[in-house]
């Protein structure tokens, strides 16, 4: 038996064309990433207590228990389950009077940031497919990251204008030759942290600003920056598509404010769009589930019992640096694997809750482990694609593992006893 | 079982006007007084107080990804806090609300259903899971249908039974409500850069032109019989002259006609109301647009009304937004959405001291008070034209000369010459500002259980600290707008959810959608949906939603 | 004077919106005084040792305040010197006074400041004298002195008043600049992007960026925006 229109739950891609095979229990369609998340593996046997197996009812008491108590929970992770589970999730922490961060506060927070100040001139991936026929790649490598993107969306997709590879030109700009890069029609390799320098060239080229700049900025000859802007106003229908090179590096939100206003400048003269290539399969999600519940997408504390924003307070990884939370409820997440030292070694001192159908690193230093069901493959859930179009991920096998939404609940459920 | 005693009550749909009465509830409709045990009730004495059916609001943005783009983009508007968490849940915002603070507003108004009005058809998931994390008031939503590559295709063919499929097969998928239809055809030229300008301007890559798109749109929504007629959201929105366009737009209605309801509502007309060639000579088209809509039957239109202070553009007028982001220099957020539809966002302001938005103020109001009670809801397009916690501000002016001579004095002096306001003697009477709040919105909308207070409505129900047999609305309109501001008791579905501003009860109402699929044959455009499919993102079997991924719905079937 | 002394060492951070004009109540009222620690409100003297030695408005924090946030937030006068580090948001929407801070200062120092001084003596990190998420205008008058070193984004979208940074600061200094002038007698990244006006002072190095016209004055620009602010050496 197959099941048809498998939803992947690996990357931002979101692929939606899976075919599961339920006898050899193996999916076709599918890239290696995706692949190997339906493939089995590890799983955390059952729920344990300071290493000790008990049942889902223990431990979920002595979560909410350790959680109700605490001053300050931080509620950190997020990307990687459905939306009904982060809504729970907020609801929590609002009822904790906690910090709700998640995943995207290391990785394309700063995309949220620019949006801010700028906006964000976006499209659909299925638009970009049909109608781009210039597609920019900006410290981005989906070649690696998101194996599909191209032949789904964005490279060499045959799309309704724009039907193949030929009739879309692909261009990356990097600090070193990518995997995508190598396919590209254009490879503009630049200086590491000179992103900002460049769109700003890039701006004053196509604003007819050209004399002011110099011969060469973040190691681009200016040529070559005046025949990048010519490609980009001469297109009919461009797209930017950024990643973590551009949103970790130097200047961070600023690089991107500053690519906004390039698109901005652009759609004066033609059709412009700007994604970004988000990294976990529902990590829009964890941003706008809370951003509906309570107003923000990231970094909320509710330690006055009404939501409050602050990146550079909120953040997970501020909040551990500056040792601003005394217990931890981490779920579908590996902070210990990806924080600074510094913010795992206060993770580490304080009681930590961990909710993973998979062990990990946070796993060793977790006092209380809840394993849960993946969604995808063990349990139904809508997730946002990268470009926020909603999909419903579904349930293809048998398990006995609690989903994150019911976990969840039961952890409100018991919150809401303990705080009267 | 709630017995209402000694009310004054207002309820137009029921020509009850002023008429001291009582009303029984159970079961969360409203009965007769032999269907309850009067000992069971909680009795709540109304005595000298207005008693009318809970508010409809039948156009806001109130889910969905443009408004939740809005409030990422706009964390300023998020710090105002209307609620601290604890029986009820936290909630912000100034303009824009997160999904709680709109429930919880419109509660306390005395507002029981909303509908958004606009939602992408692939974006539908989205829309209801905010409409379900929506508390208090029951809910609905418009798919939007004007720039969709697959109904220009129906049209261009000029298959009607094919656009028939094409509409109720959509409406099921997206467990919409009814036919939205935004700037047709202009939305498709912005993804060129471009946008329409006149009814007859061919679409690019298309033969067809937005009049065809919505004489067609309107065809088929007749001939499926769908509660709520097409709704329009006009060409040139927001562009000096536009009032022209408007009343062209208006006049595709003639010819058709339903019993029951309008054929077509045109949507916020306040942003298509301008007259002049630019902003500089820019004024009113209001009095030459209700006129129109006066001598037609079958056409209802809502205000849009402006309201100075904050407000946030979002419509998927896409073109149209890019214009206001280069007029204003704001913050822009656009999406252009697969081949079916586009959007923009940009966040605005209305201040006294600027002639346009004092213009655009004047106008809003000057189409409230000149076309017939029976074919004006009023709306401010919530959150385009400002917060529809203002309501009560427009309800008021419309009853007072004496309130708008006021406010006058306050706002740029343009409006004098510039449009029909400050001569209109006009004060609508309390019965007509009901009936616009109420009985009329849930007319256009179809909802026969809403907007009145007869056997058999749902019990849902506004009473208000004010009698309007002794209230003089033309001098107390300060009075008249506090009452309005909140409701004494708010009853959503035979519950008590307010009280005097205060939150009671937390309810989830119903969202309602539209099941026409027994009218059509589904096969005349299923092929062309497969087809249509090869220039979309996703997989058609992962296109739509299911009824059981929702919190509460109410499938209205029609047969 | 009223000398303010933690008692211990704060589990969580502690929110306290302590200004000068505490001086002049009495100690038991600012013993009551309503303080955010985590989740829960407590009263000052639950936290903070209270002394009061005359009338004077001065406020001492005396010990580690730097996980202490929301210091000098919109006082109008007086004075507060701390002996130690700072937590964030000290002096955000200040009018005026002073505040001294013998230690380091956290991120968000001064946010859009309206007036008074604020004299940093160690290093201060991100955001000195800018404006929060979502809000158009940063500092608009007053002055910033930090002694040692800066992080990054100093002075964004700043519209008036002065910021000094004796030693180096960070990356992307006065972007958005529209009044006002900010001094760096150390080396800095890049400068001024999107500066519509305003003056940056360098002693040291900086990244120019590619959107400034060499003039007598010195950098004008930014000219993407049309933007007639100033870069010069000092």
């Amino acid at each position: 038996m197959q099941v048809q229109d498998v939803v992947c739950t690996f990357c931002g891609s979101v692929c939606d064309d899976g075919e599961y095979d339920l006898e050899k229990r193996k999916i076709k369609k599918f890239c290696k990433l995706g692949s190997s998340k339906f493939a089995e593996k590890e799983r955390i046997k059952a729920p344990m207590i300071d290493g000790k197996e008990v049942s889902y009812e223990e431990a979920i008491e002595k979560a909410a228990e350790i959680l109700a108590n605490a001053k300050k929970p931080l509620l950190y992770g997020w990307a990687s389950t459905a939306n009904e589970a982060i809504r729970v999730g907020v609801i929590l922490a609002e009822k904790l009077g906690g910090v709700y961060d998640q995943c995207a506060s290391v990785c394309h927070a700063p995309g949220t940031l620019a949006t801010i100040e700028e906006g964000l001139p976006g499209a659909t991936l299925g638009s970009i497919k049909n109608r781009a026929d210039v597609v920019v790649f900006w410290g981005a490598n989906p070649m690696e990251a998101h194996p599909r993107h191209g032949t789904r969306y964005s490279i060499s997709v045959k799309g309704l204008l724009v039907k193949d590879r030929k009739q879309r030109k692909v261009i990356v700009v990097d600090v070193r030759p990518t995997k995508t890069a190598k396919i590209a029609d254009l490879f503009v390799q630049i200086k590491p942290g000179y992103d900002y320098a460049i769109i700003s060239a890039l701006r004053a080229i196509i604003s007819g600003n050209a004399d002011v700049v110099p011969s060469e900025v973040g190691g681009v000859p200016k040529e070559k920056l005046v025949e990048l802007a010519d490609i980009m106003k001469g297109a009919k229908y461009g797209a930017i598509f950024y990643g973590l090179g551009v949103t970790q590096s130097r200047g961070r939100d600023r690089n991107l404010e500053n690519a906004i206003k390039l698109i901005q400048l652009l759609n004066r003269f033609t059709r412009w769009v700007i994604w970004p290539m988000r990294g976990h399969y529902n990590v829009v999600g964890a941003g706008e589930v809370p951003a509906w519940e309570v107003g923000y997408q990231y970094a909320i504390d509710f330690s006055r019992g009404y939501p409050r924003f602050s990146p550079a307070e909120f953040s997970a990884v501020e909040v551990l640096n500056r040792r601003d939370c005394d217990a931890a409820l981490i779920v579908a997440s590996d902070p210990v694997a990806h924080f600074p030292k510094m913010a795992v070694k206060h993770l580490k001192q304080i009681p930590v809750i961990q909710i993973d159908p998979y062990p990990n690193m946070t796993t060793l230093v977790s006092k209380i482990v809840i394993p849960s069901a993946i969604y995808g493959i063990e349990a139904e859930g809508t997730v946002y694609r990268m470009d926020c179009i909603p999909l419903r991920v579904k349930k293809i096998i048998d398990t006995n593992y609690w989903t994150d939404e019911k976990i969840l609940e039961e952890i409100l459920k018991r919150v809401e006893k303990l705080k009267g | 079982m709630i017995w209402i005693k000694n009310g004054i009550v207002v309820d137009p749909k029921n020509k009850i006007n002023a008429e001291k009465m009582d009303i029984f509830v159970k079961d969360g409709k409203i009965v007769a007084e032999r269907d309850v045990k009067k000992e069971d009730c909680k009795v709540i004495d109304a005595s000298g107080k207005l008693v009318v059916a809970g508010g409809v609001d039948m156009h806001a943005h109130i889910a969905g990804s443009k408004i939740n783009t809005g409030r990422t983009m706009r964390p300023e508007e998020m710090r105002v806090v209307r609620n601290i968490a604890g029986k009820f849940r936290a909630a912000v915002g100034r303009v824009l609300l997160t999904a709680p603070a709109i429930g919880y507003e419109y509660a306390k108004m005395g507002y029981t259903t909303s509908f958004e009005a606009a939602q992408p058809p692939i974006g539908a998931l989205h829309t209801h899971e905010e409409l379900d994390a929506i508390p208090m008031i029951d809910k609905g939503a418009l798919p939007v249908f004007g720039n969709w590559h697959l109904v220009f295709k129906c049209i261009e063919e000029k298959n009607l039974e094919k656009l028939k499929a094409l509409v109720a097969w959509a409406i099921e998928r997206t467990k919409g409500f009814g036919v939205k239809v935004v700037n047709p055809g202009g939305v498709e030229a912005w993804m060129y850069g471009g946008n329409v300008k006149n009814l007859d301007d061919q679409v690019p890559g298309f033969s067809v032109t937005p009049r065809e798109i919505i004489t067609w749109l309107i065809k088929a929504n007749e001939e499926l019989g769908l509660p709520h007629s097409v709704h329009l959201h006009c060409n040139n929105l927001g562009v000096p002259g536009n009032y022209q366009t408007t009343i062209e737009s208006i006049k595709l209605a003639k010819g058709f006609s339903n019993p029951k309801r309008q054929v077509l509502h045109v949507t916020h007309v306040q942003f298509n109301s301008y007259a002049g060639s630019s902003w500089r000579d820019a004024a009113s088209g209001a009095a030459e647009i209700a006129k129109v809509v006066n001598s037609m039957e079958n056409v209802t239109i809502d205000m849009g009304a402006a309201i100075f202070g904050h407000a946030t553009a979002m419509t998927g007028d896409a073109p149209f937004q890019f214009s206001l982001h280069k007029l204003i220099g704001a913050r822009w957020s656009n999406k252009d959405t697969e081949v079916e539809t586009g959007a923009g966002i940009v966040p605005i302001g209305y201040l006294p001291s600027n002639p346009v938005h004092s213009l655009q103020w004047a106008i809003g109001l000057e189409l409230g008070l000149l076309v017939d009670s029976n074919k004006v809801v009023l709306t401010t397009d919530y959150p385009n034209g400002g917060p529809f916690t203002e309501y009560p501000y427009v309800m008021a002016m419309l009853m007072s000369k004496k309130m708008r001579e006021g406010e006058l004095k306050k706002v740029h002096q343009y409006v004098q010459k510039a449009t029909t306001l400050p001569s209109i003697e006009t004060e609508k009477t309390l019965y007509e500002v009901i009936h616009m709040t109420r009985s009329l919105p849930a007319k256009v909308l179809g909802l026969e259980n809403k907007g009145h207070l007869g056997i058999g409505a749902d019990a849902d129900i506004a009473i208000y600290n004010l009698n309007p047999l002794e209230t003089d609305f033309s001098n107390e309109f300060e009075k008249v707008y506090k009452s309005f501001k909140t409701a004494e008791y708010t009853i959503k579905g035979g519950e008590i959810i307010a009280k005097n501003g205060e939150l009671l009860k937390e309810v989830f109402g119903k969202t309602y959608w539209v099941d026409a699929r027994k009218r059509v044959d589904l096969e005349a455009v299923i092929p062309d949906v497969k087809n249509y499919f090869n220039y979309y993102s996703v997989q058609l079997g992962n296109y739509g939603v299911e009824e059981r991924w929702l919190k509460n719905p109410s499938r209205i079937e029609v047969v | 004077m009223l000398i303010l002394r933690p008692k211990g060492e704060f589990e969580v951070c502690v929110e306290a919106e302590l200004t000068p004009e505490l001086a002049m109540r009495s100690v038991e009222e600012v013993k009551k005084f309503k303080v955010y620690y985590g989740n829960r409100v407590v009263e000052l003297g639950e936290l903070f040792e209270v002394v009061k030695e005359g009338e004077e408005k001065k406020l001492v924090l005396d010990g580690n305040f730097s996980r202490v946030k929301w210091i000098g937030a919109r006082m109008v006068d007086g004075e507060i010197i701390v002996k130690g580090s700072v937590g964030a948001n000290c002096g955000a929407f200040m009018r005026g006074g002073k505040i001294i801070v013998e230690g380091n200062a956290d991120d968000w120092l001064g946010t859009e400041m309206a007036g008074g001084e604020i004299v940093v003596k160690g290093n201060a990190r991100n955001l000195v004298g800018c404006a929060y998420y979502g809000d158009a205008v940063g500092m608009t008058a007053g002055k910033i002195v930090i002694e040692g070193n800066a992080g990054n984004y100093i002075g964004e979208k700043m519209n008036g008043g002065e910021i000094i940074i004796k030693g180096n600061a960070g990356d992307f200094v006065g972007t958005e600049m529209r009044a006002g002038v900010i001094e760096i007698h150390g080396s800095c990244g890049f400068v001024g992007g999107d500066m519509r006006g305003g003056e940056i002072r360098i002693k040291g190095s900086f990244d120019l960026l590619p959107t400034f016209k060499k003039t007598e004055k010195g950098f004008v620009g930014d000219v993407n925006v049309k933007g007639e602010g100033v870069i010069k050496t000092l």
